[in-house]
């Protein structure tokens, strides 16, 4: 058939495909899921997550398990959200014996019942250079956060915690105006962070009442000579909700996750099902058509690996081999094609009777044009259906690996979200932002496939569309 | 190998001789003989009715014609060429000469498929036809000559937007794209409607005087073989037992089965209904897995003597005028039942 | 069945304006629009048509169990003077059902269930309808009779449905129809698989039980050969309305009956001028009928399909493709008229209607 035929062919198919309602969907969803899953990476917030999933500095500004941002609108207590200040000024005042003070000023307004859960201080620039960090709360008071000497260099992170750095002068913010209450203070136990932020008053280390206003935060830094370097600093106010699926028990930002989640989604649920079911269909009807050698080798074979219990075989294969996401997807398929090949060899005993394959071999038809043309087309509508139903148990399975530590730890999937949402306590600690959305998304898919599945069986099996 | 020369008109286009189909069992206990020493012959042009109750093997035979089963002994040969035991080219080339329509119009062709691409598969198979508009093109002539107009209402139609009898008509379209010599018919009307059945068969004959095609049709309804064929030959248990033109087998019927059959015979006429029809049998049909021995109908013959168990098989015997039959006794039957008539 | 007759018996089955619809999500299929018949003890009534035109939902109905979404709307079938059409699912189960009136369904003796002996098909049949409860010898004695009546050996029993030839099938589920001993027995297509030999026996077999167990049936076939070799009266049905209702020499006009014997010389069948007042729907069905014995040059065949019973024609529902049909036949239905004793046509021409003999 040349393209111009098989052009006129797919046109004819899609003037019968788009009439189902159901395949659009399913359509729909899956290019959305295509598209997501090419350029989803370079929209998200965290571009470089999909290689430091599991590096606990990449994450450490986020909140640890924070709710999405949105849930603010739905509470009355409204959580802080997380966000960058602006510097609104930035000067250098040149000093004699060639030093320079570089200094920008933050500006944070404030009006949330509580206080943020940090605010972290970055530094960029090279050099042994004093910093002090001042605030400047709307009640007027200053409180003088940090005053080191730090050693900057290019390439590191350059960073300061307040919840984390900043105890002691906290405590000395206290101390300044009342002094009894900052001997009770334990820099070990106190959070910087709500105190900078609370009025003051004897309740401030028990009950703290937020301060609302405009606070100001000045970072100064001292350059002693020329080789040293200060560049733009910039603050991050680290809230209590957190983008746009909230943050999981190890900072991680769960939106990103997710995102990167589809391309490994896609690629393990689709490239195994379809191996898998397409091996399966091809060698069902191989083994019921042919029959003899064929048949006898294909079935002893089906018995063996039906025979087979999956996961303890993946265990014991994982621990063998290095477990690459590969590896993984063989032996899911090596076990997967199982599934459709007996239905499919029994299918076939049955098709192979009909009239109609009768009538072709008649006509002189080879045994493979009855493969491909008559059988395989009736087999079709079954193919997706059994690829629709066999993703999300390929995808769980891969989940299943990655729970026992065997799978495959540079990559993130959603099973692997799933699964350290389950096993740090997500559904205990009612974070439903970390556990709904991964599971979502392997039932969304799913079902974008189911629906494929059924409309293409309502086009191939003429006789189900209503008239 | 050479083809016999197509030029005679009497020439056979189609000849079996001594055609034997064994089919046993899986544990070897049961040999059933379906086609028991079958001989006959098709000229150009002619149709020859091959009739017979079910399990008298003619769909057996059918299928050994179309080559769809190999004969366990005995030889079919077409236009000369032989059709047993053929290499794959051969098989292919025989396969454009004989056809088959088979009996079920909606199981024939694939219900996925549209009727331009059922008649299409034969050219596919066959490459003939270098582009999509040259087989389309042929689809069309032959769509027309089974009166299949306008035929761009019916291209694009699946077969079950079709009528049973307009399936019959895409079913015989498919057999003539090819361009045969010989079409094997198998019950090719008895699951369509009364009223559309004389329809195909009325167009049988135009295509077949049109195309000087040669027919075997294989029927259980004998009252459709007179109106069809031009010869029939009836079979019983696997063997011819009377062969002739249609006027003498079925007005002057020879063999005591075949009597039998024309007597059981229903006819649209008045006063029958308190008359029992009067049968010229009696017993069950054998089974093929176990043939009575001598003449295999002696079990159910209401004539049948010692002789016909025991002497061994009548062989066809020719009558005059082409009409053979197998029974020994048939003048001493035929006196018997004058003398019934005349009391 | 002499006219005397028929006039003093009452009929074992009264049928008048029956309707019944066929409940779509396209809408009402008007499946059966208006039949009427009587059935006569001791006869049998055939009910001949091609695929579609009702004659099955007819048969389902006198058994008041149309298959669904159909539903009986109007008329009413009364069997032995029990008014069937209306009563609860429970009392036909109880009181009509197999006691009064039974049936062969269509391709009943490919449906019997091959994991069963044929005891416990008949067994079961027994008990689904019977109502006392009779002891297994009792029911065990019931069957062989029954079967011996059939004109089939004991062993029978013992056997399963693939083991038996197509006759012999078909003879279990004529005992099972019969062991009940009802009035009335509707058998739909029961030869119709058959072979030609088996075919002739049975509808003897049949011929013979009508005689000795008083029996009347109603024959559906869609082969007017087999109706005439039964049926005493013969309706004819096209699209949901009985066309033609008449004896069979009113049906297939004079002809001294044939010696069954062949090889008798070839007879033509004397000119038929009483078939000129025939339906025409029914002169094309004879028409197209194969015959073995009468030399046909051309078989007639009908072109077209029968209307589409969602919305039927306003006039003859023939009227498309009737070669005869005029102005009237398209506007208006020909009611059915008796136009000889007992003979009944629903067609202006047949009637000799005036007005469609003026256009």
């Amino acid at each position: 058939m040349s393209v111009k035929d098989g052009l006129q062919d797919f046109k004819e198919f899609w003037k019968e495909f788009s009439k189902v309602k159901q395949g659009l969907v399913g359509l729909g969803l899956l290019l959305a899921f295509a598209f997501l899953g090419i350029f989803g990476p370079l929209i998200v917030p965290f571009p470089g997550a999909s290689k430091h999933w599991r590096d606990i500095d990449y994450w450490q500004d986020n909140p640890q398990a924070a709710p999405p941002a949105w849930t603010n609108f739905f509470s009355a207590r409204k959580g802080v959200s997380s966000s960058t200040l602006a510097a609104i000024t930035a000067e250098t005042e040149a000093l004699e014996g060639g030093a320079s003070i570089a200094s920008f000023v933050f500006d944070y307004p404030f009006f949330y019942d509580q206080p943020p859960r940090d605010l972290i201080l970055r530094v960029p620039g090279s050099g042994q250079v004093p910093l002090s960090v001042t605030l400047e709360r709307p009640d007027g008071l200053r409180a003088e956060l940090f005053r080191e000497q730090v050693e900057l260099s290019e390439g590191s992170d350059n960073r300061v915690s307040v919840a984390r750095n900043c105890a002691q002068a906290a405590v000395e913010f206290v101390r300044g105006r009342d002094a009894q209450l900052a001997d009770g203070m334990n820099a070990d136990l106190i959070k910087p962070v709500d105190i900078f932020f609370a009025k003051l008053g004897p309740d401030i280390l028990g009950s703290p009442v937020t301060l609302k206003g405009d606070y100001k935060i000045e970072i100064r830094a001292l350059i002693v000579s020329p080789g040293f370097r200060v560049g733009k600093p910039s603050i991050l106010v680290s809230g209590h909700v957190s983008g746009i699926l909230g943050t999981d028990a190890s900072k991680r930002d769960i939106f990103t996750g997710v995102v990167i989640g589809i391309r490994w989604a896609l690629v393990i649920g689709i490239l195994t099902s379809v191996i898998s079911v397409v091996a399966g269909v091809l060698l069902g009807i191989i083994a019921a058509y042919f029959g003899g050698v064929a048949d006898w080798l294909l079935s002893r074979l089906y018995e063996l690996i039906y025979l087979l219990p999956v996961l303890p075989f993946l265990i014991v294969v994982s621990a063998i081999f290095k477990p690459s996401i590969w590896t993984l997807i063989v032996l899911i398929c090596a076990f997967f094609w199982t599934g459709s090949f007996k239905t499919v060899y029994s299918m076939t005993l049955q098709i192979k009777e009909e009239t109609f394959v009768e009538a072709s071999r008649a006509l002189g038809s080879g045994k493979w044009r009855i493969v491909f043309k008559h059988i395989g087309p009736i087999l079709l509508p079954y193919s997706f259906a059994s690829m629709a139903l066999s993703i999300p148990a390929i995808i769980v399975y891969e989940a299943s690996v990655s729970l026992l530590g065997l799978g495959d730890a540079t990559i993130v999937s959603w099973g692997q979200i799933l699964e350290s949402a389950l096993t740090q306590g997500a559904v205990i600690n009612k974070l439903w932002w970390w556990v709904i959305p991964p599971g979502l998304m392997i039932a969304l898919m799913g079902m974008s496939f189911a629906f494929l599945g059924t409309a293409l069986d309502k086009i191939l099996h003429p006789k189900l569309k209503t008239r | 190998m050479s083809a016999s020369n197509a030029q005679d008109p009497a020439a056979a286009i189609l000849e079996a001789k001594e055609l034997k189909k064994e089919f046993v069992s899986r544990r070897g206990r049961e040999r059933v003989r379906a086609v028991d020493g079958l001989s006959f012959s098709l000229r150009r042009g002619e149709i020859l009715g091959l009739v017979g109750e079910s399990g008298c093997g003619k769909t057996t035979t059918g299928r050994l014609i179309m080559r769809l089963i190999e004969p366990s002994s005995g030889s079919i040969k077409v236009e000369g060429f032989g059709a047993v035991s053929l290499g794959r080219d051969e098989d292919f080339a025989y396969r454009r000469r004989v056809q088959m329509i088979f009996q079920d119009p909606y199981a024939s062709m694939n219900p996925h498929f549209k009727i331009k691409d059922v008649l299409e598969e034969p050219l596919l198979i066959h490459r003939i036809g270098e582009t999509r508009a040259q087989r389309m093109e042929m689809v069309s002539q032959v769509m027309e000559k089974v009166k299949m107009t306008p035929t761009s209402d019916y291209m694009d139609r699946h077969p079950h937007m079709l009528s049973g009898g307009q399936r019959q008509r895409v079913a015989i379209a498919r057999t003539l794209i090819l361009r045969p010599s010989v079409i094997v018919a198998d019950e090719i009307v008895s699951m369509i409607d009364l009223s559309t059945r004389a329809e195909i068969l009325h167009l049988m004959k135009t295509i077949q005087a049109d195309m000087e095609l040669s027919f075997v049709y294989i029927t259980h309804d004998i009252s459709t073989a007179r109106y069809f064929t031009d010869r029939i030959a009836v079979m019983y248990l696997g063997r011819i037992v009377e062969i002739g033109s249609q006027d003498e087998v079925i007005d002057r019927p020879l063999h005591p089965y075949t009597k039998a059959l024309i007597a059981a015979v229903c006819e649209p006429e008045a006063g029958r209904a308190g008359i029992m029809r009067e049968l010229m049998v009696k017993g069950e049909i054998p089974s093929a897995s176990d043939i009575p021995p001598g003449c295999r109908f002696h079990t159910r013959c209401l004539f049948a003597t010692e002789e016909c168990s025991s002497l061994p098989e009548p062989e066809l015997e020719d009558i005059g005028g082409g009409h053979l039959h197998a029974c020994r006794r048939w003048k001493e039957i035929a006196e018997a039942m004058n003398e019934k008539r005349k009391s | 069945m002499s006219e005397t007759t028929k006039a003093e018996t009452a009929p074992v089955l009264c049928v008048r304006d029956l309707k019944l619809r066929y409940f779509t999500s396209k809408g009402a299929v008007r499946a059966i629009d208006g039949v009427s018949f009587d059935l006569y003890p001791g006869e049998t009534l055939g009910l001949v048509g091609e695929s579609g035109c009702g004659k099955t939902t007819t048969g389902l109905a006198l058994l008041g169990m149309p298959s669904p979404p159909g539903r009986i709307v109007a008329g009413s079938i009364a069997i032995d003077g029990t008014e069937i059409v209306g009563i609860s699912d429970r009392s036909l189960r109880r009181d009509v059902r197999w006691s009064k009136i039974s049936m062969v369904f269509q391709g009943a003796m490919n449906s019997l269930t091959p994991v069963y002996t044929i005891r416990k098909l008949m067994a079961e049949t027994w008990r689904e309808h019977a109502s006392g409860g009779q002891g297994d010898a009792a029911v065990e004695a019931l069957m062989l009779r029954y079967l011996h009546l059939v004109g089939l050996p004991e062993k029978v029993l013992d056997r399963y449905p693939h083991e038996l030839s197509g006759g012999m099938k078909q003879r279990v589920v004529i005992a099972m129809a019969l062991f009940l001993e009802p009035k009335v027995v509707v058998m739909d297509e029961p030869t119709t698989a058959l072979d030609v030999i088996v075919q002739a026996q049975i509808l003897n077999l049949l011929k013979k039980l009508k005689r000795e167990l008083g029996l009347s049936y109603i024959f559906i076939t869609h082969d007017l050969a087999t109706e005439a070799e039964i049926a005493d009266r013969i309706m004819v049905m096209y699209a949901g309305l009985i066309v033609e209702l008449g004896t069979g020499e009113q049906i297939f006009g004079h002809s001294e009956p044939r010696g069954s014997l062949p090889g008798s010389s070839l007879r033509e069948l004397p000119s038929e001028p009483r078939r000129t007042s025939l339906h025409p729907y029914t002169q094309k069905l004879l028409a197209s009928t194969p015959r073995l014995h009468k030399r046909v040059s051309e078989l007639a065949f009908i072109p077209g399909s029968p209307p589409d019973l969602l919305a039927p024609p306003p006039g003859c529902r023939f009227a498309p493709r009737c070669s005869f049909a005029k102005a009237k036949c398209v506007a208006e239905e020909p009611p059915a008229a008796e136009i000889g004793p007992g003979h009944l046509v629903a067609c202006w021409k047949a009637r000799e209607d005036p007005e469609y003999e003026r256009q």
